[in-house]
């Protein structure tokens, strides 16, 4: 396999403490190729990296400076993903390493060290880009329809807009869709269009109880007034932010990021409001303080509705599937992760094999780890990966006191990015030694990485994950506890101080507590931040 | 051409794995007709005359088995470990949770003799762990089908290898609960086997709130407990020998029966590690770092 290893300045964002010329030449020896820009978001770096792909035959690549967190929430950052996919790197295989947040802010007082972890990173992101398999994805012609939750004025202006597109609409309401789209009389024209229109549908008494599948092709269910509603949705649309229990119920079936209030996240509050992290699910951005303008609820009704007929009106739309897989020569068809998987995605059938179903799984890897034959693994995860990157990650480091952390790509990881951002304002730094590895939920930490991370020499491991009733996977953090807490048993008979382990509930905005919880974890075990045994 | 040259040979065992050979019957007919039996507990002989294969029964636990292995290993051309003992250090390795001078002390009090006993081993080992194995049959004791089979695809020049599911796949128990979607625990306690008045014979154990390691162990040995209304005991080790069979018993079983449950039972590392401490990650973790002798 070619590597292709592209670093960046970020923007002139990064502070200086690492360079990255030196690391260039320091992490690159393995590389196809090793190219440093500045940006990788002008016309002229991607021109150059698609080249380099081209000309070395590169089929993984790891984007070294920024956080996977920023490619996911911007769309240029998906774009240049998009871009290395259309010359042969699958977009499984291109890997960031977070030179940025975690290393230039974060330990902006030990250049030396925030160079050896960088290295490591570099490194890590490496092995993780050539061990993933390449993800498969699904093409769909998408359904020109749209489900509209909440009748408000936000839902009657998409409507309108969407019907007038050709779209089919159903409007569904927790109480009376024609009394919430007669509370604005300004909009009484506009009600009459959408309530006469023969390509509309409307839901009154209405709550979510199934839905599955992806952008274009979602399969929703409704409980209604009238009895149960199915519904082919191409896309979702939140019109009624307020209201938190469409989205309790959404994020039971889709991975809907929901801030502390319970309101869906938007992908990026600045540039991209109305879009969330799953690309068939759009929200009605709030714009300003107070009771808004119609005007400005207008603008949000149709920011959201352009964003959703930009989707759906494509030929094709393609969904990459990072779900989970089954070995049918190991599966014994146990059912463990039957119990185990939150979204019934899991099912073993008459012929005693488990099976997965794609239109629900979402990557979360809990069946991965509670499969007692390795028959299971994770696209996104495998287990091969983490093996190998703890063992790496020990090595790399070398002797001298250091600390593990399994970071949730939910709540831990972006955590730890803020924690970058927090020690830039003043945060006390936290030891280089703490040495991450991203996990898709709080549910795929295996017990037998905790072992393997005792084993090969950390001091410590740490898993920072989502608060109670915050996890994305719903119960991943809640399965983490019983196992943790057998293991804690487990480790104890064998002469392992339990306390070595360490459970941190975050959330992912909290950078200051990240920095806080693993500073007083090194107090408390009395490691010393740089060289020599405790 | 000659008859190949067996030999068959005890460590730290019980022998049942030599039972369990004696248990083909008839089939030993067929089987010993085609090798020369040259050195074995079975037979007379004091002198171990070297041999084409070896099989060897029980664990690494004191200086005389380190010896006589090393012994075979260097004058047996295929070396077979036969049992849990010699495969994963068995349920003797469970001393390895406490030190040498604590075992001693719990067996003979002050009176630990002297001499005449071969000096015991600060921990139990596997067979692998000291030399290499060629072939590798775990269970408690040896199954003897799977002891045959691998005897007669040797001296037929083919080779064994062993099966990779769980238990599970070849367990005929119906499942029920386990196959419905659901957050709950399939049981709402763990019960012991003396403790249920009746145990479901044709239901999955788990479902009836007994811990069956079935689904962290490898098939193959034929469900002999379980068709005697006892749920599995984990002897084949796990379906992947680098799997922790006692991590993976957590990881496995931490969404199905109750944590809590689970965490007071008396002996949650002897009733997960029963046969394999010695090959699981920190074999002899109390004798390297509590620093025993």
């Amino acid at each position: 396999m070619a590597l292709g290893l592209f670093l960046s300045r970020c923007d002139g964002k990064m502070m200086g403490t690492l360079d990255l010329d030196a690391l260039a030449r320091d992490a690159g020896s393995e590389a196809a190729s090793v190219m440093v820009f500045d940006s990788f978001f002008d016309e002229a770096a991607e021109r150059t990296m698609v080249e380099e792909v081209t000309k070395h035959g590169i089929d993984a690549v790891v984007l070294a400076g920024h956080s996977v967190g920023f490619y996911e929430h911007s769309i240029s950052g998906r774009y240049l993903w998009d871009r290395l996919e259309q010359v042969g790197v699958n977009r499984n295989r291109v890997v960031a390493a977070n030179l940025l947040q975690q290393v230039d802010w974060a330990h902006a007082g030990d250049p030396a060290g925030a160079h050896e972890k960088a290295k490591a990173l570099i490194a890590v992101a490496a092995l993780e880009a050539q061990t993933r398999p390449p993800a498969e994805g699904v093409a769909t012609e998408p359904v020109h329809s749209a489900l509209i939750l909440g009748a408000t004025a936000e839902a009657l202006v998409a409507a309108q807009r969407l019907l007038d597109l050709g779209f089919e609409v159903l409007v569904a309401d927790r109480d009376s869709v024609s009394d919430g789209f007669a509370r604005d009389h300004a909009l009484v024209a506009t009600s009459a269009y959408v309530l006469g229109h023969p390509k509309a549908s409307f839901a009154d008494g209405a709550r979510m109880t199934d839905g599955s599948g992806w952008i274009g092709d979602h399969d929703i269910e409704l409980e209604t007034a009238r009895g149960t509603v199915e519904f082919k949705a191409g896309g979702i649309l939140l019109a009624d932010p307020a209201d938190t229990r469409w989205v309790e119920e959404l994020r039971l079936h889709f991975k809907v990021d929901v801030d502390d209030d319970g309101h869906a996240r938007s992908l990026d509050p600045e540039r991209h409001p109305a879009e969330t992290e799953v690309r068939g699910i759009l929200v009605v951005p709030v714009y300003g303080d107070g009771e808004p303008a119609l005007r400005d609820r207008v603008a949000a009704a149709d920011s959201a509705a352009l964003a959703l007929v930009m989707r759906l009106t494509k030929p094709t739309v393609f969904h990459h599937l990072y779900t989970s897989r089954v070995d049918e020569t190991l599966c014994g068809g146990c059912a463990s992760c039957v119990r185990t998987c939150a979204f019934g995605a899991c099912s073993v059938h008459d012929d005693r094999l488990s099976h997965v179903d794609e239109r629900r799984c979402r990557g979360c890897g809990k069946c991965v780890v509670s499969c007692p034959v390795g028959a299971r693994d994770l696209v996104s995860s495998p287990h091969r990966y983490l093996m190998d990157a703890i063992g790496l990650l020990a090595d790399r480091w070398g002797a001298g006191p250091k600390v593990l952390g399994f970071l949730c790509s939910g709540c831990g990881y972006p955590a730890a990015d803020r924690s970058g951002n927090a020690i830039a304002e003043g945060t006390e730094p936290y030891p280089a030694s703490f040495l991450p590895v991203r996990i898709p939920c709080g549910g795929r930490l295996d017990a037998l990485y905790v072992l393997e991370a005792f084993k090969r020499g950390f001091d410590a491991v740490t898993v920072f994950r989502c608060r109670e009733g915050h996890c994305h996977n719903l119960i991943g953090n809640v399965d983490m506890d019983r196992r943790i807490n057998l293991l804690r048993t487990v480790l104890r008979a064998r002469a392992i101080d339990p306390e070595r382990l360490r459970i941190v509930d975050i959330s992912p905005d909290d950078g200051a507590g990240f920095a806080g919880a693993v500073n007083s974890l090194y107090a408390d075990l009395a490691l010393t931040s740089a060289g020599g045994a405790r | 051409m000659s008859r190949p040259r067996l030999a068959t040979v005890v460590l730290s065992g019980c022998t049942g794995c030599h039972l369990s050979l004696l248990d083909a019957h008839e089939g030993l007919i067929d089987l010993l007709a085609g090798v020369e039996l040259v050195y074995s507990p079975l037979v007379d002989g004091d002198t171990f005359p070297g041999c084409d294969i070896a099989l060897v029964e029980g664990a690494v636990g004191n200086e005389r088995d380190e010896r006589v292995l090393r012994e075979v290993r260097e004058r047996s051309k295929v070396l077979i470990a036969m049992g849990s003992c010699a495969v994963l250090g068995g349920i003797g390795g469970l001393r390895n949770l406490y030190p040498r001078s604590a075992v001693l002390a719990e067996a003979y009090g002050d009176d630990v003799p002297g001499d005449g006993l071969p000096a015991l081993a600060p921990s139990v080992r596997a067979v692998s762990d000291v030399v290499e194995t060629d072939v590798e049959i775990p269970g408690c004791s040896v199954p003897t089908q799977m002891l045959v089979d691998a005897l007669t695809a040797l001296l037929a020049g083919q080779p064994f290898v062993l099966p990779r599911r769980n238990l599970c796949a070849e367990c005929t128990r119906t499942k029920r609960v386990l196959l419905e979607h659901g957050r709950d625990f399939v049981s709402d306690a763990v019960y012991s086997v003396m403790e249920l008045e009746r145990i479901d014979p044709a239901r999955c154990f788990l479902e009836q709130g007994v811990i069956c390691l079935g689904p962290v162990t490898r098939e193959g040995c034929g469900s002999r407990c379980l068709a005697g209304n006892m749920p599995c005991r984990g002897c084949m080790g796990p379906p992947q020998r680098d799997f922790e069979q006692g991590a993976k018993m957590v990881d496995a079983l931490a969404a199905i029966l109750p944590a809590g449950a689970i965490m007071y039972l008396d002996d949650l590392v002897g009733t997960a590690y029963r046969y394999t401490l010695p090959v699981s990650y920190f074999p002899s973790l109390v004798t390297e770092e509590a620093g025993d002798e």
